[in-house]
């Protein structure tokens, strides 16, 4: 595993150069653990202050330190995407493995269950329901319906894998040996789809942090946990583009613009190295990996 | 290795598995219309201990669907419609489709036990050697400190170094992956392994590495095998007694060196004279017509519209498996026995 980073790492540029952006962004979410302001505190600093030496990032028309305020915004917007990437691939390999190793009419219905949720527009769903939870809409709340919403397509690929693999023998050899279905979805099928599952989410986490900014940016998502989406709304709100105050949106965004790019490249150097094609391709034309 | 004998007797006991009149069709309805599939229709055969049994016949002569009869391992569309497969460790008085799950699962692996065809897929590409055998066979030996033990010893008889355990299985060569799928298949020596195949994606060399570690093996447990391949060498080389199979059914059975030399059966003969032999330059004929569709056999013997010496009765009668000699039966009725 450590020795796949490494080669990785020493081999693919796009991963290279993913690996950073994320560990940027990363780095920039754990210094939120040395902030010198609390996180919800206005009037902190003095307002609109453009970017200096003690404040790299300038500061907000509500006198927030803009660095300090965005380390604990990236660091909600991150674990929000890592807690609905983990909880949609929970749901995405227990329906996916289930419904191709099963089959049948248990097939049938978790498929068409899949189906619905791939088809309906998900932006106004997440709409409609701020609006009917209002007060009650926070960050958790939030990220367990992204998490719900957010398995149909993986579930999809998974279940396309698990049907090939119940053809296989060692499936039949597993079946002939006694293995319980648990058993042989947890010991033999999960190992084989894990992989795929681990790049996929990258692309999970890009989509629902861009769904929580979105919405965030929109005022539909709770307002007083600071996120990159809600930084860009405060901005908004006191019309910071107008006034001048453009480090008040300009960082935030580049930080976003630098996590998804990172993850993307993740997510693709990740495919390229799980499919054994792309990766011959590579050692034919470049002869070095 | 010093009690593996050749001279052990082979077949030196009772049956350890006796199959009787045993019919298993595929059944499907499709839009209303019942199709049926008869591949396999009236087979009586018995494996004795400590013996290697083998079962020829070409592509869809219902081999493969006959030892998934006798393993129970049945999924729909394919049924046992008739007969009954004991086993000398089920208790001779049920068959073994009358077991429960629970049974089911006592005895595989450990009774019997399975080699699968080829051995590209049989081990899991994910996971290394040694969790396949965790997998599969850590249930029924115990995951404790004596299980990596009788792993390695086990390892040992088939040829294989302990290294073998750390390696994805595409790190091994296709004669490595077959020891390992074999190993795994006999480490609980089981009173019967069942082989589909076992050699047949290896190359001649492998094939023969292969085939004598299998023998051996056999000889040192004292298991049955029950060995199913269209290969003819490698039953001329394995098998102590061979059974012909022709559209689902069994056409002559005899020791195997017997129905090399004397085959009775019109079809067991012109499948042994096919046989190439050396400094022979002889043209090989070849029958008229192709093997019988199942689900539309032909009446009476199913060898007739292809046979020689068909008369009016075989297109009216089925012929039954009669002792022509001690130990050798051949269903015709234009060969000895029948009147």
């Amino acid at each position: 595993m450590l020795a796949t980073v490494r080669d990785l790492f020493n081999y693919n540029r796009q991963f290279r150069l993913g690996a950073i952006l994320v560990a940027a962004v990363a780095g920039m979410a754990a210094l939120s653990l040395a902030s010198p302001y609390p996180p919800l505190d206005t009037f902190v600093v003095a307002p609109d202050l453009p970017p200096s030496l003690a404040h790299p990032f300038g500061t907000t028309s509500r006198g927030q330190d803009v660095f300090w305020h965005l380390s604990f915004a990236i660091r909600n917007t991150l674990l929000f995407g890592i807690v609905v990437a983990l909880m949609s691939r929970v749901l995405a390999l227990a329906i996916g493995l289930i419904a191709g190793y099963k089959g049948g009419w248990l097939d049938r219905l978790l498929m068409a269950i899949n189906d619905t949720f791939i088809a309906i527009p998900l932006f106004p769903i997440l709409v409609l329901v701020y609006f009917v939870l209002r007060e009650a809409m926070s960050w958790a709340v939030l990220a367990g319906i992204m998490a719900l919403l957010g398995w149909a397509y993986d579930a999809r690929l998974i279940r396309a894998l698990a049907l090939s693999l119940k053809t296989r023998d060692f499936t039949h050899t597993g079946i002939f040996s006694g293995m319980s279905t648990r058993e042989l979805l947890v010991r033999e099928h999960l190992p084989y789809v894990l992989p795929i599952v681990f790049a996929t989410s990258m692309n999970n986490m890009n989509w629902s942090i861009g769904l929580e900014v979105t919405l965030s940016v929109l005022g539909f998502t709770d307002i007083n946990s600071p996120t990159v989406g809600g930084m860009i709304y405060w901005a908004n709100q006191h019309t910071a583009l107008v006034a001048g105050v453009w480090w008040w949106i300009a960082f935030p965004v580049l930080l976003l613009v630098a996590l998804f790019i990172g993850l993307f490249l993740l997510a693709i150097s990740m495919n390229e190295h799980i499919d054994p094609r792309s990766r011959l391709a590579r050692i034919g034309a470049g002869g070095g990996a | 290795m010093s009690g593996a004998s050749a001279d052990a007797g082979a077949g030196d006991g009772g049956p350890v598995l006796k199959v009787e009149g045993l019919k298993a069709y595929y059944r499907t309805r499709h839009f209303g219309s019942a199709r049926e599939v008869r591949a396999v229709d009236g087979v009586s055969f018995e494996v004795r201990a400590n013996e290697i049994y083998g079962l020829a016949g070409e592509s869809s002569s219902g081999k493969s669907t006959l030892i998934k009869a006798v393993a129970a391992a049945l999924r729909p569309p394919l049924e046992v419609v008739a007969g009954t497969v004991t086993l000398s460790f089920l208790g001779t008085d049920k068959s073994i489709h009358q077991a429960t799950a629970a049974e089911l699962a006592a005895l595989r692996w450990r009774k019997l036990s399975y080699i699968m065809q080829g051995s590209m897929s049989v081990l899991n590409p994910v996971r290394r050697v040694r969790r396949s055998f965790e997998d599969f066979a850590g249930r029924h030996l115990g995951r404790n400190a004596g299980f990596k033990a009788r792993v390695l010893e086990h390892l040992a008889l088939v040829g294989l170094e302990a290294a073998v355990l750390d390696a994805y299985p595409h790190e091994l060569s296709g004669g490595m992956r077959q020891r390992v799928s074999i190993a795994l298949a006999s480490i609980c020596r089981p009173d019967l392994i069942i082989a589909d195949e076992p050699t047949t994606a290896l190359d001649v060399v492998v094939q023969k590495e292969v085939l004598d570690m299998l023998r051996q093996l056999q000889r040192q447990m004292r298991s049955s095998l029950l060995l199913v391949t269209h290969d003819l060498g490698v039953h001329a080389y394995l098998t102590d007694r061979l059974a012909i199979m022709y559209g689902g059914r069994l056409v002559e059975e005899a020791p195997t060196a017997t129905l090399f030399r004397q085959p009775q059966h019109p079809y067991a003969r012109h499948l042994i004279a096919s046989l190439p032999r050396i400094g022979d330059d002889r043209e090989m004929g070849s029958l008229p017509g192709s093997p019988p569709n199942l689900a539309e056999p032909p009446s009476g013997c199913r060898f007739h519209p292809r046979c020689p010496l068909a008369q009016d009765r075989c297109r009216r009668e089925v012929p039954v498996m009669t002792a022509i000699a001690p130990a050798h039966k051949v269903a015709c009725f234009a060969v000895g026995g029948h009147a």
